[in-house]
């Protein structure tokens, strides 16, 4: 398999009156074609930043790139090479009410992608494209006409998804797409994005801070903390073997309905997430993290395998993992 | 496939702002308003029963009658036939100055908001400068500087108030700027052109009719200062915010002589803003029922 994003040490930092954030901070990882990776982590640790950062709808700091075979070097792209680019590469937004035009009608807001890349050759051509669009994301026609307010939630998000599939990509950003939807219209949308997947043989970027989301869709998973990577590894691997400090706290933190509770262990985080301007050199989790030592304040850890394919931010994880699962013997 | 015999047509969003419009019976009728005072503009011959200029010293100050229906001035002219050849210099001068100056600041503030920092600075800064200077000063200066025409005159108001639009503007294309349906139209490819045309001005229209329709207002006021201080309209061309000017000396004993200009003042402006009202809410989708 071949890997359709390869993204090393982006850096995207924003300057603030206070100094500069850090939002996204030396992250490395890639996607295979057709899988979909999982970013996860709490507000504000910028994983949408990141995504909005590989949309280039912000323009990186430092990194590399590297989009289906075609690295995109200088980030000092014209207009029409981000253009280009967003020919194979979309996004769907996390606020379906914000993130369509309240004057523009249904037709008109998916339209536009095809008119902006002359993706018809006459009028009738251009709707049939956008009813197509419309029944493939399960939008009834009556609605062309229709303004996003007549509609719910999950139709505006059908026209999210819609209009991203417009110009027929191969790689989409899903920035929370469903984080503001109730809870059965979620899995309609998960369930449409997961088919679409198949059907169309599309790669994901699926950005959530929602952990069964992630686990439903996701086969890679990487686990960002203040602008970080603190884990990455597959799906499976990330539920089964949770090697971060953090991750383990973020695991634990997803509520299971049983009555005979009996989970023995759960790791609780204490304090809030520091701040990500100008922050201290060291491991960025240190300060709320249970087994941190003095190694943790100094020196920054890198992300190295520590199983086979999964990775791992933290000086201590052997040791920390070898304590815990003698922890969950006794 | 019933689904398939919906025909493949838009329907006209012209069509559905139309309907929205007549919806709202004041905005009509304020429309109907303002027809009528184009018309009386436009032809003043065929509306007025007299010539404007037509003196008649022994008829000054009769009150209102059917002879003259708002009574006459003090060189014995015909109110009613003023007011309505008044109606070209005012709604005129008013209007192209309005929409003219509102073309202007919705460029610079639509430029100055989606760009921001270095060309928003420059841009700002010099609507700053110009709403420094008091603006009948300005207007004075601009129409001294080009000499005394009606056209100079247009111009002078225009610019006085393309800061006021340009500050409006670049405020809420500011706010529009910021929401993700931006993002997306960037991320589907849309031209910066076509965001600000396609997608930030058509939301920042409510307080940009609010500010057109209450310039329209004080358009036709600094037409009557300027006038006032000898730089606008040369009597006996009439013009109400002259005719006005003129009145104040005699309007303890004559109350037609002010009544009537300053009437027709506060109806046109009451007609643009009730307008521009019912205008802003028929573009609005969200309004619709």
């Amino acid at each position: 398999m071949s890997k359709m994003l390869e993204v090393s040490n982006l850096k995207k930092y924003f300057k603030t009156p206070s100094g500069m954030l850090h939002a996204v901070d030396d992250v490395s990882f890639d996607i295979e074609k057709g899988q979909t990776l999982g970013v996860v982590g709490e507000s504000g640790c910028g994983k949408s930043t990141l995504g909005r950062t590989i949309m280039r709808l912000h323009a990186p700091t430092s990194g590399r790139v590297i989009f289906d075979g075609k690295e995109s070097g200088s980030f000092k792209e014209s207009a029409a090479e981000i253009k280009e680019h967003h020919k194979n590469m979309q996004m769907i937004f996390q606020d379906p009410y914000s993130s369509l035009n309240p004057r523009m009608s249904v037709s008109e807001i998916i339209a536009e992608p095809l008119i902006n890349y002359h993706m018809y050759k006459n009028k009738e051509e251009l709707w049939r494209q956008v009813y197509e669009l419309m029944d493939t994301v399960g939008l009834a026609r009556r609605l062309a006409n229709a303004y996003p307010h007549e509609l719910d939630g999950g139709r505006r998000q059908r026209i999210g998804v819609a209009r991203a599939l417009a110009v027929n990509p191969k790689f989409i950003v899903c920035d929370e797409p469903v984080s503001a939807l109730d809870v059965s219209i979620q899995a309609q949308i998960l369930n449409l994005m997961q088919d679409l997947q198949q059907q169309r043989s599309l790669t994901y970027m699926f950005i959530t801070h929602n952990m069964s989301v992630v686990k439903h869709i996701s086969d890679e998973i990487i686990v960002m903390y203040l602008g970080t990577v603190v884990e990455c590894a597959s799906s499976d691997d990330i539920f089964k073997d949770r090697l971060h400090p953090y991750t383990k706290a973020l695991l634990d933190a997803i509520p299971v309905a049983e009555i005979n509770n009996n989970r023995k262990e759960r790791t609780l985080l204490k304090g809030e997430i520091s701040s990500p301007i100008n922050p201290k050199p060291g491991c960025r989790f240190a300060v709320r993290c249970p087994y941190a030592e003095e190694k943790c304040y100094n020196f920054t850890p890198e992300l190295r395998e520590v199983l086979p394919h999964h990775r791992v931010t933290c000086h201590y994880a052997e040791k920390i993992n070898h304590l815990s699962v003698n922890h969950r013997e006794d | 496939m019933k689904d398939n015999n919906i025909p493949l047509k838009k329907k006209s969003q012209f069509k559905d702002i139309v309907k929205r419009f007549l919806k709202d019976k004041v905005a009509v009728l304020s429309l109907i308003f303002i027809v009528f005072l184009v018309f009386c503009a436009l032809f003043p011959n065929v509306v007025a029963p007299y010539e404007y200029d037509k003196y008649d010293m022994a008829h000054a100050f009769s009150p209102v009658s059917f002879e003259h229906f708002f009574g006459t001035d003090n060189y014995g002219r015909d109110i009613f036939s003023r007011v309505v050849y008044g109606a070209r210099i005012s709604l005129g001068i008013g209007l192209v100055a309005v929409i003219s100056s509102c073309f202007v600041g919705i460029i610079l503030g639509a430029i100055a908001g989606y760009y921001s920092d270095r060309i928003d600075n420059i841009i700002m800064r010099l609507m700053d400068i110009m709403l420094a200077i008091p603006s009948i000063l300005l207007m004075m200066a601009i129409v001294t500087a080009l000499g005394n025409s009606t056209l100079n005159l247009t111009i002078a108001i225009a610019v006085s108030n393309v800061p006021g639009y340009a500050r409006i503007v670049r405020a809420s294309v500011m706010t529009e700027k910021g929401k993700e349906y931006i993002e997306a139209a960037k991320s589907v490819g849309s031209s910066d052109f076509k965001i600000i045309m396609r997608h930030i001005l058509p939301n920042c229209m409510a307080p940009i009719i609010v500010q057109a329709t209450m310039s329209i207002a004080t358009s036709i006021l600094s037409i009557a200062a300027l006038s006032f201080v000898g730089l606008g309209i040369t009597p006996p061309t009439p013009e109400w915010g002259s005719m006005l000017n003129d009145a104040q000396s005699f309007m303890r004993d004559h109350y037609h002589v002010v009544l009537f200009p300053g009437l027709m003042i506060m109806l046109t402006v009451f007609a643009f803003n009730l307008l521009g009202d019912g205008l802003r809410d028929a573009l609005d989708p969200k309004l619709k029922n």
